[in-house]
């Protein structure tokens, strides 16, 4: 064959190749501050951005009916209803079935009417101390996530309680983010809601997405990372929001028992699996759970993937996760079976 | 062979080790090159190589609060914020891709400028 022959062929190929490129995904992204923490949100589409533009105006609905200070959200009008029975959105009344849910699976590890007590130690408002034993016992006896009454889309919260979805409502939203660039034909999207990261399919390139995990130790640094598609990464540590008096460290994951920060042997609880909200609900519950309960836990129910680190340096990891997850740190990775 | 299309095959020889030798030169550059952003919700307000970048400090105002950004060494991080919590000033060192440093009341943002992790 002659190159006149075989010039308007490669001329042909390359027109075509060109025109293609334009029908494939792009890379649309963008940044926000919203529900008090700062979201990355990565997505490749065909749409001109309109399913990131989507998202973005999703959240902001989100964080107005959640958020706990802005008036006239379902959460503010169910903590001001002084008792009585409150219409909510299907977000907020799956939000609180979900607490309830995790709640009793947990032996009343995550409580989300511990709002009060969480006031008290000023970590809602930056302005944090430690309060007087006596100011603790009296708020815990208004603590009860039992005593919330649900049914279909109606709230009833007795006047002396207070509630909040902070354990869930970022897991819920990055659910809701992946389901909005799902469905607008995205195969390919990485957000990031203040370090809970959660994907739709594998990176476009076909390879899984790297999702770093923080070194509790060492929180401006990784222990390792964890390679997924399609799944959320949501984690919980004492290193995340914490103040110290008298030279000792307080953070904001609370344990009802005593109204303290939960000291139960962990540092840091990191849940993988498929929804946002599960996994965010669990890494709250199990990291008050403690060490020896959190392990029973998923040994009981399963349906996630975990790793722990404790206090005293050791690294455990289901087994679901192990070969996934890529040890960068100096402990020593001890996988946890269904025994 | 004929000639015309050995000259094409030289040519297009020519073009794929020349864009070679090229991007090979920009893997080096871009490996030279730590450029960090500092962002103000949204805005990137500046851009710093910590490679070469002199220690200076960067005061930034904002509605609710301040923040003392410090280039150290060729090291980066949030040296005083003006709230209470100072959450970003315990992040310490900006060390990770996926790990910036982020003050919520100022909505600034320390990151590396090119994110191959997430988290």
């Amino acid at each position: 064959m002659s190159y006149r022959r075989i010039l308007p062929a490669a001329v042909l190929a390359a027109v075509c190749l060109t025109g293609c490129a334009k029908s494939e995904p792009q890379e649309y992204s963008t940044d926000l501050f919203a529900m008090d923490t700062y979201m990355q949100l990565k997505v490749w589409n065909t749409d001109d951005g309109a399913s990131l533009d989507a998202a973005a105006a999703r959240i902001a609905a989100l964080e107005n009916t959640f958020s706990v200070t802005i008036d006239g959200s379902d959460i503010a009008r169910v903590n001001h209803a002084a008792g009585a029975p409150t219409q909510v959105s299907e977000d907020t009344a799956l939000l609180i079935r979900k607490a309830q849910e995790i709640g009793d699976a947990s032996g009343g590890a995550l409580d989300i009417s511990l709002y009060p007590v969480l006031c008290a130690w000023g970590f809602t408002t930056g302005e944090m101390h430690v309060p007087e034993r006596s100011t603790l016992d009296a708020l815990l006896g208004q603590v009860d996530y039992t005593k919330i009454g649900l049914d279909g889309n109606t709230v009833t919260l007795p006047a002396d309680m207070e509630i909040d979805l902070g354990a869930l409502a970022k897991g819920y939203t990055s659910d809701e983010v992946i389901r909005i660039f799902r469905e607008s034909g995205a195969e390919s999207a990485i957000v990031s809601l203040g370090g809970n990261v959660q994907a739709l399919g594998s990176k476009p390139d076909g390879s899984k997405w790297k999702v770093g995990i923080v070194d509790p130790f060492s929180p401006s640094e990784n222990m390792g990372v964890v390679e997924i598609e399609n799944q959320a990464v949501i984690t919980s540590g004492n290193y995340e929001r914490y103040f110290e008096e008298n030279g000792q460290k307080y953070w904001h994951i609370l344990d009802k028992a005593d109204g303290e920060p939960a000291d139960n042997g962990l540092v840091s609880v990191t849940i993988i699996g498929d929804s946002g909200l599960q996994c965010d609900a669990l890494s709250t519950a199990l990291f008050v759970e403690g060490t020896q309960d959190a392990v029973a836990h998923w040994q009981r129910d399963g349906g996630f993937e975990m790793l722990l680190v404790t206090e005293d340096g050791r690294l455990l990891v289901t087994e679901g996760i192990a070969d996934a997850f890529t040890n960068r740190s100096a402990m020593p990775m001890e996988v946890i079976s269904h025994e | 062979m004929n000639k015309p299309l050995a000259a094409i095959a030289a040519f297009a020889g020519l073009v794929f080790l020349g864009s070679g030798a090229w991007m090979l030169a920009g893997h080096f550059r871009a490996q030279d090159a730590v450029l960090v952003e500092i962002v103000q919700d949204g805005k990137v307000l500046y851009t710093v190589d910590l490679a070469s970048e002199e220690d200076r400090s960067i005061r930034i105002e904002g509605a609710d609060s301040w923040n003392l950004v410090t280039v150290r060494g060729g090291e980066i991080f949030m040296e005083e914020a003006g709230c209470p919590d100072q959450t970003c000033v315990k992040m310490g060192v900006l060390r990770a891709e996926n790990l910036p440093i982020v003050c919520l009341p100022n909505k600034l943002v320390i990151r590396f400028a090119d994110s191959q992790e997430v988290s």
